[in-house]
């Protein structure tokens, strides 16, 4: 490496986390720990059927008897379950605000700290935002608009009150609880989320999004996402998060559920910067995701897009089970890690039925002490006639402490389905590093620009109210680290 | 049986079982299989093993009788016919061949580069029975071709043999595996190659249905050195080829093939593992199947590069042809580097035979079935053109054809 490569490598390990920050609100929270007791208190709080709590005590008993999954490329200290809040809401809050203005206005200042002023947003971005503060929601708008298309979008806890017909068919239905540990673990303690619900035929006219964003030490967070598309519909979901700056690890094990119907199409986009440790890897968000989406119906589409950028620890694998005939899942990923993160992150596409199409663009950029592992399944069950997957996933490394991981597993069951993988790792090309500086770039827009192109098959795919915010925070991420 | 008993019953006959080391180093080995208990849930590389064949095993070894030959009919050239896994010592200015049983234990029983896990390796370990050790000497070309023959029905042969080519050496190396019968043969090779030496190992499996072969090699290549392994799986019986490689010098190379014809309702597990511990080493792995009626195959392969390990360039293909709607294969490329410089990359497809291919052949006035011939034959083509020795060329050619006499 040349010393303009440290220099620059240097400045930016010096770069702090632009979003740490804390904002003093009083919490009311029950006892740390994770016990029977506690969910009745998280049913309580959030005044639901009985039928609710009993679902999640069935899952804390089947958590009780589960073990973490090991099989990632990650090691970090075991986790205390005992030594957590599993719920923390802000005072008062049971009962919802009407509107903006009787929101804590230290809530407000926080996401224009953010860069959403709720406000502006309303009129300007034509988005509708549920917005996740710690655990409850804060406000809902452009409900009324989304209501006269009779699209529900609302918060889960909302859901269980108002449409438990919809949320006891599907909850659970993609994702069961016992499926694994830190399912059974969301199940038993989800505190809030969003629930999505789009009738037949309709087309949602706008993107839905949510901002979570963890508070309060040692909170962990659970929400519980689940997203249906009835016959015909379609609806674009973002969800994106910055999460303020803390020394103490936080627990973090969401589930987002996706259920398409036939003809039905879902697209859902994540920007991740959560907290993602200090330069000695201390601290950063534990950021444990089940993702899952069913195609139900014949003829329905699933898509994921993440830019994954923060968190100590990333464990995620937003997976397709195309099941209806005809059907296509589609995965486009970028993951940076940086310092001493840790991701393992990448997709299962399960194919059931015939004609059933998969894409899988898997980009990791890899600085610093960081591990970055790509995990992949692509199975073919036996039914799967005629079945397509192309999967793609390149890695970059950038120094030589860092490592970039591919572990594919690729299983065909069927002899009319193709499949083709195809892989490769390797540092920023010397050839059009020189190309780009010859024509008077510096060092670190040419790396900048050379590694724009290698996520820009992902960043493409992304809405266009993410793909500014997305593209940010790749240059963020690059700035002053590549040589 | 389970294990411990099997062996505490037969530990007169197996080798090695006097040393106190030994003793220790197979009691732990006992504990293992105590613990794990083959679980295959979280063993991935046992899928699709029928486990019963190998743990509850009746031992039986048979010691040969007839010494086998070693023939030195041209210069350089060498057969030897290896008897229920041994045989005879030799000696000339070339080579040198012993036998295991009079080789320091401890000079190979403390390989820890290969896998902890390895349960079959574990078992040859604990069980073995027979092998021999080759050396060659330095600045020497050799050819040499071994036989396998197995004597008798239902033996259990844990065989462990030694390859060393000494610097500037460079041998061919044929070994043959058809066996009629229903043994059960275990064997690990372990090859060493010294400075600027040179290996070519071409394997040629060809077992009847009830025989089972397990092999596992682990070569170390030193600086300038270059080992090639083919393997041709025809066998109608279950195969598992593991083949680990370490790059421990700069400059060395290693190139893991395979091929395997699989049909009716025969497996095969096949792994391939580099590890690049040194700069400017180049590795390929490329593995090929064809998959016919019931059969299933397992293809993990794997490119390890080590932080020191610039310049890398590692390469790795799993292809795979699905014949028959009741076939399944599973591959698993992964791919863990901690260097930055490196070149690695892999591909893995699976599917059926080309349909395109298929219309421009039949338009051409070619019937299904030949058509099939063709383009199976055209997918391994690569492969056996770049057979240099015309004798093996024919031989596989030959399995070939018989193989796809079968295909429907």
């Amino acid at each position: 490496m040349n010393s303009e490569t440290l220099n620059t490598l240097d400045t930016y390990s010096k770069n702090k986390y632009k979003y740490g920050f804390v904002t003093e609100i009083d919490d009311e929270r029950p006892k740390k720990g994770l016990n029977e007791d506690t969910i009745k208190f998280i049913s309580l709080k959030k005044n639901e059927p009985v039928w609710m709590l009993e679902w999640r005590l069935k899952a804390y008993s089947k958590w009780k008897k589960m073990k973490e999954p090991k099989w990632a490329n990650l090691s970090f200290p075991e986790i205390d379950y005992q030594d957590i809040y599993y719920y923390s809401a802000p005072k008062g809050f049971e009962k919802k605000p009407k509107d903006l203005s009787e929101v804590d206005p230290k809530l407000i200042e926080t996401y224009n700290k953010l860069g959403i002023p709720l406000e502006e947003q309303k009129v300007l971005a034509g988005v509708a935002v549920d917005v996740v503060f710690d655990s409850v929601s804060v406000a809902t708008t452009y409900k009324g608009e989304l209501e006269k298309l009779g699209i529900i979008f609302c918060s889960i806890g909302e859901a269980i009150q108002k449409h438990p017909d919809l949320i006891k068919k599907y909850l659970g239905s993609v994702i069961p609880p016992g499926d694994h540990s830190f399912s059974a673990l969301n199940s038993a303690v989800f505190t809030d989320g969003s629930f999505v619900y789009i009738p037949v035929g309709v087309k949602c006219p706008m993107e839905l999004s949510t901002y979570f964003r963890i508070n309060a030490e040692n909170t962990g967070q659970f929400e519980r996402t689940l997203i249906i598309a009835d016959k015909g519909s379609y609806v674009s979901y973002l969800e994106g998060c910055t999460a303020p700056k803390r020394d103490d690890n936080q627990l973090h094990a969401a589930n987002v559920e996706l259920i398409a119907l036939e003809d039905a199409e879902i697209k859902y986009s994540t920007v991740q910067n959560w907290y993602p440790g200090d330069e000695n890897g201390k601290g950063g968000i534990y950021n444990f995701v089940t993702k899952r989406g069913l195609c139900a119906g014949k003829n329905s589409k699933i898509s994921w897009t993440q830019v994954e950028t923060g968190s100590a620890i990333t464990w995620k694998y937003p997976s397709c089970i195309l099941k209806g005939d005809n059907s296509i899942g589609e995965f486009y990923s970028v993951a940076i890690t940086n310092n001493f993160q840790q991701a393992d992150t990448g997709t299962k596409m399960t194919h059931i039925g015939k004609n059933t199409k998969s894409k899988i663009i898997s980009k990791g950029i890899s600085l610093g002490n960081s591990q970055n592992t790509y995990r992949g399944e692509v199975s073919f069950l036996r039914k799967a006639e005629k079945a397509r997957n192309y999967t793609q996933c390149d890695s970059l490394l950038v120094g030589n402490q860092c490592g970039a991981h591919t572990v594919p597993y690729i299983d065909s069951k069927n002899n009319t389905a193709v499949i083709e993988h195809e892989a490769s790792t390797s540092k920023i090309n010397e050839d059009q590093l020189y190309y780009c500086r010859q024509r008077g770039l510096s060092h670190e827009e040419a790396v900048s620009l050379i590694v724009n192109g290698f996520c820009k098959q992902v960043l493409q795919e992304l809405p266009m109210e993410f793909a500014v915010e997305a593209q940010k925070l790749v240059s963020i991420s690059l700035e002053g680290s590549v040589g | 049986m389970n294990i411990q008993d099997n062996y505490l019953k037969n530990k007169k006959n197996i080798f090695f079982s006097q040393n106190k080391d030994v003793q220790n180093h197979r009691e732990k080995l006992i504990d293992i299989f105590e613990n794990d208990r083959f679980d295959k849930k979280n063993n991935e590389s046992l899928k699709n093993i029928n486990l019963k064949n190998f743990i509850d095993f009746k031992y039986k070894y048979l010691i040969p009788e007839e010494t086998s030959v070693i023939n030195n009919n041209q210069e350089n050239s060498y057969s030897i016919v290896s008897v229920n896994g041994q045989c005879s010592s030799y000696k000339d200015d070339k080579i040198e061949i012993t036998r295991i049983l009079d080789e320091d234990y401890n000079d190979f029983s403390k390989n820890h580069t290969i896998e902890k896990n390895d349960h079959f390796v574990n078992l040859n370990s604990l069980f073995l029975n027979s092998g021999f050790k080759i050396v060659i000497k330095k600045n020497n070309n050799i050819k040499i071709k071994i036989s396998n023959i197995i004597t008798d029905d239902h033996l259990t042969i844990f065989q462990k043999n030694n390859y060393i080519c000494e610097e500037g050496s460079s041998l061919n190396l044929i070994e043959e595996y058809e066996n009629k019968n229903n043994s059960t043969s275990n064997i690990l090779n372990v090859i060493k190659l010294d400075k600027n030496s040179q290996l070519n190992h071409f394997l040629i499996q060809d077992n009847s249905p009830n025989h089972n072969l397990i092999i596992t090699s682990h070569s170390s290549c030193r600086k300038d050195s270059t080992y090639t392994q083919k393997v041709y799986n025809f066998s109608e019986g279950y195969v598992r080829n593991f083949h680990y490689s370490e790059l421990i010098e700069a400059n060395s190379e290693a190139d893991l093939q395979g091929i395997f014809f699989l049909k009716d309702n025969n497996t095969s597990n096949n792994k391939t593992f580099v590890k690049h511990l040194a700069e400017d080493c180049k590795s390929n792995q490329v593995y090929k199947g064809i998959l016919n009626d019931r059969s299933k195959a397992t293809y993990f392969s794997n490119t390890h590069v080590d932080q020191v390990a610039q310049k890398t360039e590692g390469y790795q293909l799993s292809k795979g042809i699905l014949l028959s709607d009741n076939a399944s294969f599973f591959s698993k490329p992964e791919l863990k580097i901690y260097a930055d410089d490196v070149k690695c990359s892999h591909g893995s497809t699976i599917g059926p035979i080309d349909e395109n291919a298929i219309f421009y052949l039949r338009s051409r006035g070619m019937s299904k079935i030949a058509a099939t011939k063709i383009l199976i034959s055209s997918f391994i083509n690569e492969e056996l053109s770049s057979i240099d020795n015309e004798q093996m060329s024919e031989i596989i050619q030959k399995k070939l054809v018989r193989y796809l006499s079968k295909v429907k």
